[in-house]
């Protein structure tokens, strides 16, 4: 059992992290529960932990000169579900997490850091080209958070480093598309999510996106699929989707996704494409929560 | 970094030496004796662990003591005496909410939470704002039409 220690500032934290090997603890939803011992009883750790919740250099939700939005690490679910900074696909993956009160606890960081393939947030986040922040005492990189998150519970973080914040920057989309469909169970943690999103020109696809989460071991986002559309005008949309729908299907990992889900994941994109070649209406189309 | 965890339990200064990975609930339990706060599952999927944090709901058997510090924390003990807490417990017994109560400090936690942000929720709002708490004897409905009653008899004290 290891050693846990309470700091109160970053550096401080990464000190411990460096010097003594501790490991975040943010809000617990995920830590708590996985080294839980029973009643009247505190979890234990094999290695030492620092409670990281004290750190106010790791909260809020900052909109940045560029126009990108930069969440600390501790913003909860809660307060990424009520920003009105943060993009639409994020804020509905936050609101969809848990029942309230998880949202009040969980973290974007913790959300990151345990890299389940059935977090949610990773999903939107990584359609929007987000990266993550990295800190530690030799100081800070950045990186893609799609190259951040290298498999189920993997990451690259690195032994003496914690994630400081997410930054997500500036897009436009014409079209937005945001489905998680879980059990009917508050609590209930997402079986299939898809983001999708096109912004649209007179007439013209300049920028296609899409993402589908808890569907294999990571989030999984096909440029080249994407690509086949960019450029296109809407109305080549009906020749397009069967070479395109078979791209995107290529891109999940042949063991990846049972039939039923890769099927419901081609029907929502399908869905979502048609909407706008039949020309819907600007903003969101369909989607929400199930 | 802290060595002792000060924080606030229904008004009243706590301060907390020991493991810091003592679960809130143990704290409130075993240490404060406020035994309204009950123990479930002990993973954050059946709310009956629910206290407020800053105003905020939260499950108190997956949060660390050493997470709180600072925080002002009720428990129904703490709320059951105030005004809200007490429209809210008329509105449980007179709507007939409860059948062996194991469940009710923490729905009630979460009602109050609920009107707090929210006066006048829908039936969907308010059936959204206990989704995490699991009742094993009513079937909720009971439960909904009385924190509907609350928000209806209690007027401007949730304004
Ligand atoms: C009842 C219940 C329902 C849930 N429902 C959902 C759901 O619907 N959707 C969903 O996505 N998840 C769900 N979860 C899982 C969990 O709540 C989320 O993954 C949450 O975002 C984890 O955040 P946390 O702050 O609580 O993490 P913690 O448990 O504190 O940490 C999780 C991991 O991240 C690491 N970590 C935390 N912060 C940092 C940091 N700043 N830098 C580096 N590493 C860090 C920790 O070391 C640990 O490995 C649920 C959990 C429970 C108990
Ligand atoms: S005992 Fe805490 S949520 Fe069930
Ligand atoms: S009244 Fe028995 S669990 Fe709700």
């Amino acid at each position: 059992m290891g050693m846990t220690y309470v700091p109160t500032t970053l550096s401080e934290a990464l000190h411990l992290r460096a010097e003594k090997g501790a490991r975040p603890l943010a809000g617990g939803s995920d830590m708590m529960v996985q080294s839980k011992r029973g009643i009247a009883l505190a979890p234990e750790f094999p290695y030492p932990v620092m409670i990281i919740t004290s750190i106010d250099e790791l909260r809020g939700i900052r909109v940045l000169d560029d126009g990108s939005v930069e969440i600390g690490a501790l913003t909860t679910a809660a307060e990424i579900a009520a920003s009105e900074d943060v993009p639409w696909h994020v804020r509905m993956a936050a609101s969809g997490m848990g029942a309230i009160a998880l949202r009040n606890s969980a973290t974007i960081g913790g959300n990151i850091g345990n890299a389940s393939p059935k977090g949610d947030l990773p999903q939107p986040l990584i359609m929007l080209d987000a990266s993550v922040v990295l800190s530690s005492i030799h100081g800070e990189r950045r990186m893609l958070l799609d190259d951040f998150i290298l498999g189920s519970k993997r990451t690259a973080l690195s032994d003496d480093e914690i994630i400081r914040s997410v930054i997500i920057p500036p897009h436009d989309f014409t079209y937005s598309f945001y489905r998680k469909i879980g059990m009917r169970k508050a609590n209930a943690i997402s079986k299939l999510s898809l983001s999708a999103a096109a912004l649209v020109k007179d007439g013209e696809i300049l920028d296609f996106r899409a993402s589908s989460g808890a569907a294999g071991p990571k989030v999984i986002r096909s440029q080249d699929a994407e690509k086949m559309l960019e450029g296109h005008m809407v109305s080549e949309i009906p020749e397009l989707l069967p070479a395109f729908l078979e791209a995107w299907n290529n891109a999940i990992s042949p063991h990846a996704m049972p039939l039923y889900r890769r099927n419901t994941t081609k029907r929502m994109l399908s869905f979502f494409l048609s909407e706008i070649s039949s020309g819907a209406e600007e903003g969101i189309i369909g989607g929400g929560e199930e | 970094m802290l060595s002792e965890i000060v924080f606030y339990v229904n008004d009243s200064k706590v301060s907390f030496i020991g493991d810091p990975l003592t679960r809130l609930i143990d704290v409130l339990r075993e240490d404060l004796h406020l035994t309204g706060v009950k123990e479930g599952c002990g993973e954050g999927e059946c709310g009956a662990c629910s206290v407020l944090k800053d105003g905020k709901l939260v499950t108190s058997c997956i949060i660390p003591v050493g997470a709180v510090s600072g925080s002002r924390i009720y428990t129904i003990e703490g709320i059951r005496d105030t005004e809200k807490g007490r429209c809210i417990i008329d509105a449980f017994a007179e709507g007939g909410a409860v059948q062996c109560g194991f469940c009710i400090p923490g729905m009630v936690m979460a009602a109050y939470a609920l009107l707090s942000s929210n006066p006048h929720p829908t039936e969907t709002e308010i059936r959204k704002g206990i989704s995490g708490n699991i009742c094993r004897c009513t079937g909720y409905d009971l439960i909904v039409e009385s924190i509907r009653l609350a928000s209806e008899k209690g007027g401007d004290l949730w304004a």
